[in-house]
């Protein structure tokens, strides 16, 4: 016992020593964000244009949608043509390893030079001082901002401050089997000129209940529809959603009147709003009550996308950079249809990607030569020529279209709801992004599992997020 | 003089040599496991974020996490977990002992049966993820074979944290039959032989002699299965990273998420303290209860 | 040890049969799920979809395989379903392989050293010092995770070998108690004969101790190189980039690139297969050993 206790003394006294020591030392992480000078260079006026055959220099790019990469392949090369100084190396991670990889990548100092950038995580970057601002670059070179969709590069901006140039953007469409609408007798046009309402689905709901059929072939509109043998879902939900429900609910949310926040960088949200509830209640309501969709367990599992190429369901709803998911070997005839007219008319989220500079890099002025060429018509020409998104600029948006059109699809449901007027509402850019994330995701998933009404989900979800901003 | 100056010479360059004998480890233990521990602490007391510079924030952390309601439930959801986990392994593992005591000595065996720990933590959850999807997993068709309805599995609240467990005990229960019937060969068998001649059965020896015997190596397996099962991490990050909703969102997962989605320094070392404490309390209170180092035989 | 009492004693043939089912039974839960990686690897990637219940591999193909290990381009692999970035596999291999191997050398090597002091040498603040290392092993990864992955980080040391095998390298808590109690156990008069020669301590520990030990030096070492091979969160942390990249991680990073909106379980299970063959090699050539090693750690 008596050894024990000396023993006991020795460990303490040897933990405070290291306490006195480790004092002197955790002011280390505290002292050195490692990126701070270069961020302070970064915001004062940046020289002229280095020589670009001075010495090779390799950027490195980040991107996640592996669809994209051989488009920039492509656009890489014909950058280093134009200046045989700079080679662009492309690196590719699924979403989650990619935004990972790029945080740690700050910490670590091994993140991109320039890496493509999400309305839902540029401002956490920013406020940490991690993005380079593109305003003296842009000033310097005479970048036209408007050369952009129209809104687009608004998105990127704080307090006079630019963190990126707009690269692609993307709106939400209704993706159907059209052997199963077929098979339904119902129509394309019906599909298109369908209206929506929280209540009890319109028009729309109708049809969800039409293409959904039992074991023995009846479909949901029918008394005798038994939903627990379900063979064909009318309608796969891409998820909860989480915070922002972008391919899942936000169209019918804000085509109720919904609205998430006050526009950019607000710092309160309105998850509460009854028009949320209603239509989040509903949405989860389509597998809860009514079976006409699949659990949140069978679309967790393999996603919207294989569920509905795999022939499970005959609509669903999804953004437009996942066309070529939607129709690539797929065995039966898919088609985009315009989303439904809710009570305030057809509403898609609009969101834009944009590529930003890393203030660690150390070729800025490299970075910022890629950057303005892979935002230019030039390399958006050739990214939409490859058909696998809208890039930001309308000559790119054309080679898109020239594209798809190639390929035999029609995609105008997508651009029709860019170019209505009101058609489209902006991508919730906000602080806390990281917290909104995890809370929502947990809430959502709680509504769409039946444990949680929407009413009381989403008042514990607004009161968490808005606690955030306190 | 000389015989009494050369011992404490000698005793003098034996110091010397065992310093130098402990110094890499030293080190290795100073820098990578004592000064980090010291740090961790200090960091529980500031907001630090890895990017901005870190503010000293008092207890404020401490004062937080005792009215967090998600770090309650992440300990409820890890004491479920080690509730279901720990009973159940330890008593397959036990029968998987006996038996393999009484019909088969064969390393082969054995080696079958280590065989799931011997794959990663990454693997094993890959494996059944797989087995376990609720559309395609071949445990669905063979449930739906049966005439049953499909389960959710991992995808549903309810099963989600049992499932882990079911996946952790098919990964550990050889690994621990291996090490009970180990523990099984030091029986002495006349102590068997002796209670057979008194007459007695199966079942009164198992409960008689052989628990009471074995008690030093349950309690080995028992303290740090149940440390490690606190520590779950590896099979939720792959399968259900905390979900659906939180049922799955143990200690260890609501750390990582802080530190590394959050990226919450100063609260998910915080978080990390609390674990500590716990963990060595439980150790310590099990170490008493079970009165570790001696079996009945001594 | 044959045990006499159980032949004697009366037993129920029910009872037995039964056993042996539930045993049996025990053995085909075991290996099963590793079948169906085997088998899931083994089948034509569209049919594993399609044809769920089947037993044997569907269309078999060895397609996976190869596309894992990179024998098909990026649009090939594509086209079937994969991931343009496969499993970059010998890289890994070699990684996970370099990984393992130089750290558990060295944490083998310098435990053994610092063990041997514990157990033969008489130091001051010998006792207090085993105290704290006993004390460390109680202490969850996750308590000192952060502040190592901000160590490495400053030191400059993330997505490098050293960062990955700094922590073990010199020590564990567990491989210096574990030999300490090795040498505690064998025998001194080698030892007092050496001296008596004349042998300096290091000359007894590099010829004598170390010779001795070799059993349970490999036993050990055996164990900490499966711990090292399968771990994960520490090798994602700090060893992300490609070059340093090691298996664990590499298949956890290919399960998120979710090509097709899931992942692409074909190559998934051809990877996790092919990871899979040195652990058993491992296991095969020194497979009763690697037995026994487990059961020796049940006395620790």
């Amino acid at each position: 016992m008596r050894s024990r206790i000396n023993a006991l003394a020795l460990a303490l006294s040897i933990a405070a020593s290291m306490l006195l020591v480790a004092c002197g030392g955790a002011a280390a992480p505290a002292a050195e964000p490692t990126t701070a000078p270069e961020a302070a260079a970064a915001t004062e006026a940046p020289a002229a244009t280095a020589d670009p055959a001075a010495d090779a220099v390799t950027i490195r790019y980040g991107l996640w949608d592996g669809n994209q990469q051989p488009a920039y392949e492509a656009c890489a090369a014909a950058f280093t043509k134009d200046n045989p100084g700079i080679t662009v190396k492309v690196e590719q991670a699924g979403w989650g390893d990619y935004w990972n990889g790029v945080q740690t990548g700050m910490v670590s100092d091994t993140a991109p030079d320039v890496f493509t950038n999400h309305l839902a995580k540029y401002p956490e970057f920013a406020s940490k001082e991690q993005l380079v601002d593109l305003k003296p670059f842009i000033d310097r070179d005479g970048v036209d901002t408007k050369q952009y969709l129209a809104g687009l590069a608004d998105l990127w901006g704080r307090d006079g401050k630019t963190y990126g140039l707009p690269k692609d953007w993307d709106t939400i469409a209704v993706v159907y089997n059209q052997d199963m609408l077929d098979k339904a007798g119902v129509t394309v046009d019906e599909l298109n000129n369908a209206d929506w309402n929280a209540k009890d689905g319109g028009s729309f709901g109708q049809i969800i209940k039409k293409l959904t059929l039992d074991a023995n072939g009846k479909n949901a509109l029918d008394a005798d529809f038994d939903k627990t043998t379900v063979v064909q879902y009318g309608f796969i939900p891409g998820g909860s959603g989480g915070a922002y429900g972008q391919t899942q609910w936000s169209h019918w949310a804000v085509s109720n009147g919904f609205k998430f926040n006050d526009g950019l960088y607000a710092t309160k949200y309105y998850y509460d709003d009854p028009k949320l509830a209603e239509t989040i209640q509903w949405y989860a309501n389509l597998n809860l009550v009514d079976g006409v969709a699949p659990t949140l367990a069978d679309v967790k599992s393999l996603g919207a996308n294989a569920l509905f190429t795999g022939g499970k369901g005959a609509l669903t709803t999804d953004g437009s950079w996942m066309i070529g998911a939607y129709t690539k070997d797929t065995k039966f005839k898919v088609g985009f249809a315009r989303l439904p007219k809710g009570p305030e008319g057809r509403k898609s989220m609009f969101n834009g990607l944009a590529d930003s500079i890393w203030v660690g890099s150390k070729h800025q002025e490299e970075s910022w030569q890629w950057l303005k060429f892979a935002s230019s018509p030039a390399c958006e020409n050739i990214v939409g020529s490859y058909g696998v998104v809208f890039p930001a600029v309308q000559s790119g948006v054309d080679a898109a279209l020239a594209a798809y059109k190639a390929k035999g699809l029609d995609v105008s449901a997508f651009t029709a709801q860019a170019t209505e007027a009101n058609g489209t509402f902006l991508f919730p850019v906000t602080d806390h992004a990281s917290e909104i994330g995890p809370i929502m995701d947990a809430l959502m998933d709680s509504i769409m599992l039946g444990e949680k009404t929407a009413v009381d989900g989403l008042k514990e979800g607004n009161d968490q997020v808005n606690a955030l901003f306190q | 003089m000389t015989t009494h100056r050369q011992p404490r010479l000698a005793a003098r360059r034996e110091a010397l040599y065992a310093w130098a004998f402990v110094a890499p480890s030293l080190i290795g233990f100073l820098v990578f496991f004592a000064v980090p521990s010291v740090r961790g602490l200090l960091m529980s007391f500031t907001n630090w974020d890895l990017l901005r510079p870190a503010k000293f924030v008092g207890v404020a952390n401490y004062v937080r996490l005792l009215g967090d309601a998600d770090f309650r439930h992440a300990l409820k959801v890890t004491a479920y977990y080690v509730l279901m986990n720990i009973p159940i392994q330890t008593t397959l593992a036990l029968g998987i002992a006996v038996m393999m005591d009484k019909f088969s000595k064969s390393t082969i065996i054995r080696g079958i049966l280590v065989l799931p720990w011997l794959l990663p933590n990454i693997v094993v959850a890959l494996i059944w993820l797989w087995l376990l999807d609720p559309t395609m997993g071949f445990l669905n068709q063979i449930i739906m074979g049966l005439g049953f309805q499909r389960q959710p599995f991992l995808g549903s609240t309810d099963q989600a944290m049992p499932t882990i467990a079911a996946i952790n005990i098919w990964r550990h229960a050889g690994y621990t039959a291996i090490l009970l019937y180990a523990g099984l060969q030091t029986i002495p068998k006349e102590i068997y032989e002796a209670a057979a001649i008194d007459g007695a059965n199966e079942r009164q020896m198992f409960f008689g002699i052989t628990i009471p015997l074995l008690r030093p190596v349950l309690v080995f397996v028992l303290v740090t299965t149940i440390i490690g099962s606190f520590q779950i991490f590896d099979t939720i990050a792959i399968t259900t990273k905390g979900g659906p909703v939180d049922a799955t969102r143990v200690v260890y997962w609501y750390i990582y998420e802080y530190a590394f989605v959050r990226f919450k320094m100063g609260y998910a070392t915080t978080i990390s303290v609390a674990l500590f404490v716990i963990l060595i309390t439980i150790t310590f209170i099990q170490m008493r209860y079970f009165n570790a180092n001696s079996s009945d035989l001594d | 040890m044959s045990r006499a009492h159980t032949r004697t004693a009366p037993t129920i043939p029910l009872a037995t049969i039964l056993a042996w089912i539930a045993f049996a039974l025990v053995m085909l839960v075991t290996l099963f799920p590793v079948y169906w990686v085997l088998r899931t690897a083994l089948s034509d990637h569209k049919e594993i979809y399609v044809q769920t219940a089947v037993l044997w591999p569907v269309g078999f193909t060895l397609d996976n395989f190869k596309r894992v290990l990179g024998m098909f381009t990026a649009e090939q692999s594509v086209a079937m379903g994969g991931t343009a970035t496969g499993i970059n596999f010998w890289l890994y291999l070699r990684n996970s392989i370099i990984v393992s191997t130089f750290l558990v050398a060295g944490q083998t090597f310098f435990s053994a050293m610092s063990a041997y002091a514990f157990a033969r040498l008489r130091f001051p603040g010998r006792d207090q010092l085993f105290f704290l290392y006993l004390t460390a092993m109680m202490i969850p990864g996750v308590v000192t995770l952060i502040p190592n992955f901000i160590l490495i980080r400053d030191l400059k040391w993330l997505d490098t070998f050293q960062g990955i095998m700094a922590p073990g390298f010199l020590m564990t808590p567990f491989t210096v108690f574990f030999l300490r109690q090795f040498f505690l156990g064998i025998n001194h008069e080698l030892e007092e004969a050496a001296t008596l020669d004349g042998a300096s301590i290091p000359m007894i520990f590099w010829r004598v101790a170390l010779p001795l030990s070799i059993p349970a030096l490999s036993t050990l070492a055996i164990l900490q190189f499966i711990a090292t091979w399968n771990d994960y969160l520490w090798p994602f942390l700090v060893g992300k980039n490609e070059a340093v990249r090691v298996l664990t991680v590499a298949l956890a990073i290919f399960q998120s690139q979710t090509p097709q909106g899931a992942p692409d379980w074909g190559g998934l299970m051809a990877g996790t297969a092919l990871s899979l063959v040195p652990t058993l090699v491992i296991f095969l050539v020194f497979g009763r050993r690697a037995v026994n090693a487990i059961q020796f750690t049940g006395f620790r």
